[in-house]
């Protein structure tokens, strides 16, 4: 009885478990998983990141006016999908130039919108894609 | 007593269950005496998936997707099935590394399910303590593989990252805290009333049932039956790392909670000796070819035995995967239990289970 | 893992005289779709306290076949039983349809693998 009544009153001075959150941000570690990011100068479109994703959510589209980057023979763009994306990290692996190329951030991405339209937009790049894999 | 009887339903909804379940009670006054199961609801063809939409290096992500308290155990043996197939040894610090996080996985799964197993006693103080002291595992978690559930830190090949000085000092420290709170747990779930006298005798399942339905895990080791696939594989060194097999005899609720509670101990154990003795050497090794063959490996989930069967030929897709999940498997032996059992007892008998429906309907 | 082939009519004998319940741990049913409508059952069992002692019992089948209920020997057969009937569309005897798939959702999900 007297144990648990000094218990109780200690429990009183204890500092909370929670986090006041968005008050007190939350830290966010060094190394966690966050988005993927990517560095044009550096790519030499080898396209080993895309074969590697497992849901398929870096696309290398076709543009009409592609980047100054030599290697990029085929005029290809890349594009990020950060809200199909596992945060695996296997693509930052499959890169032969991680750290410049593409690496892996501990930022979180936006919560998404509708006026984003991030399926929408998507689904033309997938559509975009099959095309060029049938010719 | 009349002999007409009442059905009366728990779940899909129910305010004690997290988990979407339906089990159909027959009841006599307050006596169960036929059970009727409904396991479906959650099922999203992911065996299918394996074979039709995703290549094999890839599944070793999607399986791990099939249960968030078990994802580690889900990719493992995945990955080790394909490793069977494409034939070569990976390095033993890889194999470490992979015990290390398996018993992490473990520590926080059992965790979870002896603060549900208070909620369902109606002690929430509990509930929360538990809950709030499992951060503790959490944040070791993240910063070995850089998420708190999602690990995908096994690949075909070996581990994704390695364990640096810092992080391992952070993980004897957190879990020598750890050690401390489950030593009061059980001080808790042996000395308070409501969490051990309560659950004597409630729920109980006898060995010889335990055999002839076939029970695995926790709740095969609390009748005392020694089924633990830790001590069945030879593949990653368990008896190295200190293994010790926990039973219990009495079968019950309580015998439950206490065998979880000691298999918390033994894997804290396991991870200070793996952090102590880590192997030197690389914790990746590249494996080439396409899986040709049929391979079959079971490793022990938090809630008993999984079972993945591989079969490819020779191509980038393969041709079957088949999951037996730990909870799958358990569900005759559930519906055994709940036989004779008192119908308020249900809740708190299904919360011992651990049962996770996510995996079981795959 | 040793592989033993059955035929689906002693099935029930070679399994009855198989299994001793303390001995044997009857892992699962398992269905592999093969080529030209056939499928192959297995039957899997691990021993107790054996180290990667793992025993498959499989049958090459038809999808018409009917195959035979096992779960007045294994009582816990009963719920994989009820899964092989809904992912391979087969006959189990005394298994009926409806644990994963509802009669809206795609029907044989597993048979259809290597087409």
């Amino acid at each position: 009885m007297l144990t648990s009544f000094i218990k109780a009153f200690k429990n009183l001075f204890k500092k909370p478990q929670t986090i006041d959150y968005p008050a007190t941000p939350i830290v966010q570690d060094k190394g966690h998983r966050g988005l993927i990011e990517y560095g044009e100068e550096s790519c030499i479109y080898c396209l080993k990141c895309e074969k590697a994703c497992p849901p398929g959510a870096i696309l290398f589209v076709p543009v009409q006016d592609p980047s100054q980057n030599e290697k990029n023979k085929k005029g290809l763009a890349y594009n990020y999908n950060p809200y199909l994306c596992i945060y695996c990290g296997e693509c930052v692996r499959a890169c032969p130039k991680p750290d410049e190329a593409l690496w892996q951030s501990n930022k979180k991405p936006q919560v998404a919108v509708k006026s984003d339209k991030v399926n929408a937009e998507w689904f033309v790049l997938e559509k975009l894609k099959k095309q060029e894999k049938t010719k | 007593m009349s002999k007409k009887t009442i059905h009366i339903p728990l779940g899909s909804q129910h305010i004690s269950l997290l988990e979407p379940v339906r089990f159909k009670f027959e009841c006599e006054n307050e006596k169960i005496v036929g059970v009727d199961s409904d396991v479906g609801f959650v099922h999203r063809g992911i065996e299918r998936a394996c074979t039709t939409k995703f290549k094999f290096d890839a599944i070793g992500y999607v399986v791990a997707r099939v249960c968030g308290l078990c994802a580690i155990t889900h990719s493992l043996s995945y990955t080790v099935a394909i490793e069977k197939l494409l034939g070569g040894e990976i390095s033993k610090k890889a194999k470490y590394l992979r015990i290390l996080l398996l018993e992490l996985d473990r520590i926080h799964s059992h965790m979870l399910c002896l603060s549900h197993t208070c909620e369902n006693a109606g002690f929430e103080a509990m509930f929360m303590r538990i809950m709030g002291d499992r951060e503790l595992v959490m944040e070791i978690q993240e910063l070995l593989t850089g998420n708190r559930i999602q690990f995908d830190y096994i690949s075909i090949g070996g581990v994704n990252r390695d364990l640096d000085v810092q992080t391992a000092k952070k993980i004897i420290e957190n879990l020598a805290l750890v050690k401390a709170k489950v030593f009061s747990y059980i001080d808790e779930f042996t000395n308070n009333w409501s969490l051990s006298l309560k659950f004597k005798g409630i729920g109980a399942l006898t060995l010889e049932d335990a055999y002839r339905f076939n029970a695995i895990g926790p709740l095969a080791r609390a009748c005392g039956l020694p089924i633990d696939v830790r001590n069945e594989i030879e593949y990653l060194p368990f008896d190295e790392v200190g293994f010790k097999m926990q039973t219990h005899n009495d079968g019950d609720i309580n015998a439950r909670n206490m065998v979880r509670l000691n298999e918390i101990l033994n894997s804290l154990e396991m991870c200070e000796n793996i952090l102590r003795g880590l192997p030197e050497g690389e914790i990746f090794t590249k494996l080439k070819g396409k899986p040709k063959g049929e391979a079959l490996m079971r490793f022990e989930a938090p809630r008993g035995e999984l079972m993945y069967y591989v079969k490819g030929d020779g191509s980038a897709m393969l041709n079957r995967v088949r999951i037996k999940t730990p909870t799958f498997a358990c569900i005759p032996a559930f519906s055994h239990i709940f036989m004779g059992e008192e119908y308020a007892d249900a809740p708190a008998i299904l919360a011992s289970f651990d049962p996770c429906l996510s995996c079981t309907a795959k | 893992m040793k592989k033993i082939e059955v035929a689906l009519k002693s099935v029930r004998d070679e399994i009855k005289s198989f299994y001793d319940y303390k001995k044997w741990h009857f892992l699962t049913l398992n269905g592999v779709a093969l080529e030209d409508n056939r499928m192959q059952v297995q039957w899997i069992f691990s021993k107790y306290e054996a180290l990667d002692e793992v025993v498959i019992y499989y049958a090459e089948i038809d999808y018409t076949e009917r195959i035979p209920s096992l779960s007045d020997i294994i009582p816990s057969a009963i719920i994989s039983q009820r899964e092989l009937v809904d992912m391979f569309g087969v006959e189990v005897e005394g298994s009926e349809k409806g644990l994963y798939l509802d009669e809206d959702s795609m029907q044989t999900p597993l048979r259809s693998c290597l087409v």
